[in-house]
């Protein structure tokens, strides 16, 4: 799951992702979102127009424009899992929010916690049910995982970690994603607003944090317990819009 | 979706399969323990277990889902790999309050599991999508 402000560098992430799956994992890519993709960042077009056809052949595109139609895609999902074509191994959802009905202006009803988590339970249970299905083929491009994208409204704030703490959305959502990915935008590096926008200048920087039960567990089990719980990453999007990573503090 | 419980309730439910797969009863302080992990949602469920409320349902893709009869005849879906039930219960003490670990439906459905209580029903791949979703129950 990757929480953030409004913004259009989590769509590109996803859109990143699926590329990177459909390419170098050879996996199927189902990716749904209330909107067609409408711009992309320069950096992702071209990584595009080099990309093998077939590539992105495994990527398909769904938009359902109400909750009722994204449930209804997702639950119809294994009607077609035992057909000679293989099951998706990497379902997004683009923009969660925009399906749960969450209004910035008004604080979440017991409905909308419900319908974030009839929503949630769906889609693990939908990916618990291809990763079967992707074994039983031989668990080459098992498991089936899920990846969503929520907006949080916080633009304008400082602390952002602690308003997240306590959205009643996020908290629901955080039962069925084992791992959350918070961007945070870096304002401390933004470029001055009355700067001449320079070739080299990166155009947003933004945290990545990672937390969440699925992380713990895995530091845990791994040989990692002296790291920090959290990993840190920072991002730059550059003036051609690429994204670049760079990992952050003691780790690693 | 043994994986979302507390590894007490795990063992509490292995426990119940093994006692009842030999005497099938469950003896006082099992029942006890599983007030105790469950709360007040434990008898409520052992009732629906008596009512045989529980219907696994299958399609043929392989996907099964659970059916719960509720106490007013009400029809509650149950996914088998994670915990959701749409009825009020689990709205209010779970998902709101985090005051319980799940409804007396979900616990109907793991106790019917672990005791072999469960009805059997299929239904086509179509009806099972319309069920996921919340939209129909089978052949009504
Ligand atoms: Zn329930």
């Amino acid at each position: 799951m990757i929480v953030g402000e409004r913004c259009d560098i989590k769509t590109s992430l996803l859109f990143l992702t699926a590329i990177t799956a459909a390419s170098e994992l050879g996996v199927k890519v189902l990716f749904l979102t209330p909107t067609p993709i409408q711009s992309l960042p320069g950096s992702l077009q071209d990584t595009l127009a080099n990309l093998n056809p077939d590539s992105l052949k495994k990527i398909k595109f769904m938009y359902p424009r109400s909750r009722e139609e994204l449930l209804q895609d997702v639950a119809s999902l294994h009607e077609c899992a035992c057909g000679p074509s293989a099951p998706y191994s990497l379902i997004i959802v683009d923009g969660l929010e925009r399906y749960l009905g969450v209004r910035p202006d008004s604080s979440p009803q017991p409905e909308d916690q419900s319908a974030a988590a009839h929503v949630s339970a769906l889609l693990a249970d939908t990916a618990a049910f291809l990763t079967r299905k992707l074994e039983e083929r031989g668990g080459a491009y098992a498991p089936c995982r899920v990846i969503v994208s929520f907006d949080v409204g916080l633009q304008g704030h400082s602390g952002g970690e602690s308003l997240l703490c306590m959205d009643p959305i996020l908290s629901i959502l955080d039962r069925y994603f084992s791992v959350r990915c918070t961007l945070d935008r870096d304002r401390s590096s933004a470029a001055p607003a009355t700067a001449i926008a320079s070739d080299k200048q990166p155009r947003g920087v933004w945290m990545v944090y990672f937390s969440g039960v699925g992380v713990t567990a895995r530091l845990t089990a791994g040989k990692e317990e002296s790291s920090i719980m959290q990993r840190q990453w920072r991002l730059a999007v550059c003036p051609n819009g690429a994204l670049e990573f760079s990992p952050m503090g003691t780790d690693e | 979706m043994s994986s979302f419980l507390p590894a007490v309730a795990e063992e509490l439910l292995r426990e119940i399969r093994n006692v009842y797969q030999e005497t099938s009863q469950i003896p006082d302080e099992i029942l006890l323990a599983l007030k105790f992990v469950f709360g007040p949602s434990a008898l409520h469920a052992l009732d629906l277990v008596d009512q045989r409320a529980v219907t696994v349902l299958s399609s043929p893709s392989g996907r099964r889902v659970y059916q719960v009869v509720g106490g007013s005849g009400h029809l509650y879906t149950c996914y088998t790999t994670c915990h959701y039930c749409p009825c009020p219960a689990f709205a209010f003490s779970v998902l709101r309050r985090s005051e319980s670990l799940l409804c007396k439906h979900i616990l109907a459905a793991y106790l019917c599991q672990a005791m072999g209580l469960s009805q059997q029903e299929t239904v086509t791949d179509q009806q099972m999508s319309n069920i996921l979703c919340g939209k129909a129950g089978p052949g009504t």
